[in-house]
Order: structure tokens, then sequence, then C-alpha cells
């Protein structure tokens, strides 16, 4: 039986393709996970800014960013690694519904604050 | 905002990148749909900052042009920052 | 701490606050703490026709997490010493 503690999961991500998502403006930035230190702010390189407005049904608005950002601890909603499904939404353009199912495992370190815990 | 950087450095720490950016001209996104560019002349691991010869864009809700406003020096406090990207002038 | 020393050399200056309401604020910097609260002399309200709270007020206190910017003379800033404060200050905190 073998746990994945956060800050090792983040250390595994550095040189991955990760899509951090932001707590404000339905906001995520797609990138290469270049850093991360022990507050959790994060260095993304060749970064993709993708905002979600709703006109009509939904619409993805997205815009190639300059290669290098930092993100700041704070605004972090959650990080996961990039998987097949979001390469289809990037080409297409149009969202979907992350449909996981239950066979597919997708793992997020999601910030402390921010976690709900439900009683089943 | 300007062209794509094509290098980059291997840094230890996501504040490294920041400090690479000292002297140099830097966007800066923050709360409450502002952006602001100017060059970096200090920082802390708040974010705190200091940046010369600024230029803050304030957008609306329409995708109008935004709003501008300058300053030579500002503090800009770091509880606002949400991003901080280099750019090339 | 870097910024508190920062704010320390602009005592007795002309600055310029803009608040997270948007209210700005001019006026003399008397004093600043580790939080970066200030205390502001005889202060002129930028916006007074839309905030006409402080017509009345000539000095005041401002807790530091409500100010957005602060807008200083840039003849005030040593831009080298504050550019090599922020190095040796980031070097210390990737130690921690």
């Amino acid at each position: 039986m073998s746990t994945t503690n956060p800050m090792p999961f983040l250390r595994s991500l550095i040189g991955k393709e990760v899509i951090v998502r932001l707590k404000w403006n339905k906001t995520e930035y797609m990138g290469i996970l270049l850093s991360t230190d022990n507050y959790m702010n994060f260095q993304l390189d060749q970064t993709k800014e993708i905002i979600y407005t709703k006109k009509n049904g939904i619409e993805q608005k997205s815009s190639e960013l300059i290669g290098e950002i930092f993100i700041r601890c704070n605004n972090v909603l959650f990080i996961r690694e990039l998987n097949e499904e979001d390469n289809e939404i990037s080409k297409n353009g149009t969202e979907t519904k992350d449909e996981d199912g239950d066979s597919e495992v997708v793992e997020e370190v999601i910030e402390g604050e921010d976690v709900v815990v439900e009683e089943s | 905002m300007s062209t794509v950087q094509t290098s980059h450095q291997q840094a230890e720490e996501p504040l490294d990148l920041i400090r690479y950016q000292l002297d140099e001209y830097i966007i800066v996104k923050l709360r409450g749909s502002r952006e602001i560019k100017g060059k970096l002349q200090g920082f802390d691991s708040h974010c705190n900052m200091v940046l010369s010869d600024a230029l803050e864009y304030i957008y609306n809700e329409n995708d109008d042009e935004p709003m501008t406003k300058k300053s030579e020096m500002v503090f800009v406090r770091g509880d606002s920052v949400i991003l901080i990207s280099p750019i090339i002038e | 701490m870097l910024f508190f020393s920062f704010f320390k050399t602009l005592v007795d200056q002309e600055v310029t606050v803009e608040l997270k309401n948007d209210m700005e604020i001019k006026g003399t910097l008397k004093s600043v703490d580790q939080f970066l609260n200030l205390k502001l002399d005889n202060i002129t309200c930028l916006n007074s026709a839309q905030y006409p709270y402080l017509n009345a007020v000539k000095n005041l206190f401002i807790r530091g997490s409500t100010v957005r910017y602060v807008h200083m003379n840039p003849n005030s800033v040593d831009c080298t010493l504050l550019q090599d404060a922020s190095r040796r200050e980031a070097m210390v905190q990737a130690g921690k």
C-alpha cells in the first residue's frame, strides 16, 4: 500500500505538462512545470492561458502567453497533470466536461484551505 | 505582450525566476482585472515589488480598450499579485 | 524586512497611496512598521469628489493590508541598492 503525499506528488510533476487552475475568474494555465517551493508557488514554461467564458453555451477562450510565468501560491485552486482528454479540448476549442469515469484516476492536488471533506 | 522567450533557466525555486528579472521589464497580473508592466527594482518573498517606469492596465467587463495609468516608481503590495512574467522589450 | 527598510528611507517624503477600495491619498509619509502599515500627515484625497470621507482629515493611519500601490518620487529610490538588497533577500529565502 503506497501513499502519495502532496509535496512528493508536486515534485513528481516537475518537467511534466500540467494544468493549474486558479480560484478566480475561471482561469487555468497549461504548461510545463519548472519548479515549486515549500509554499507551493509554481513556475511554468510554455504557458497557455485558458479562460472559460459563458456565451450561449460554453466557449473556451485561450491565448498564448509568454514562455515563463511565476504563479503566486495563494491563487491556486488545484494543479493536475495533463492527460489525453485535455489535448482534445485545447485542439477543438470547446470545453467538454471532464469525463473521468471510475476507471481513470486523475491525480490532483487541491490547496488545503479550499478542501471540504464530506462524510458519506 | 511581446515575443516568446526561447531559452529558460532551470531555477531551483520559482522565486529565482523573479530574482533573474531584476532590472528587467516584467508584466504582473493583479487581482481586480489589472496588469502592470514595469522594470523590476526590488521584490521579496511575499511578491511585494517596486517597479520603475510602470504602466498599469485596468480592464473592464466588456473587452474594450483598458484604462492605462503611468507611474515612474511604484510599490505593489504582494497580496494582489496573481502571476509574474518576464517580457522582452 | 526588506520593504520595511525601504519605506523607512522614504519617511518625510511625499507619497501617493492607492488603496484596494480605489481611494487615492497623497501625503507625507511619517511612519511605517513591519506590516507596512503607514502613517501619513497633511493628506489630500485625490478622488475627493467620489470619496468625500476624508475632507476633514489631516493625518491618518493606513493598515498595510489595504494598500494596493504606493507611488513615490523616483529620485528618492536608489535602484542599485534596492536590487542588491532583493538579491540578498531572495538568497536568504531560498535557503529556508
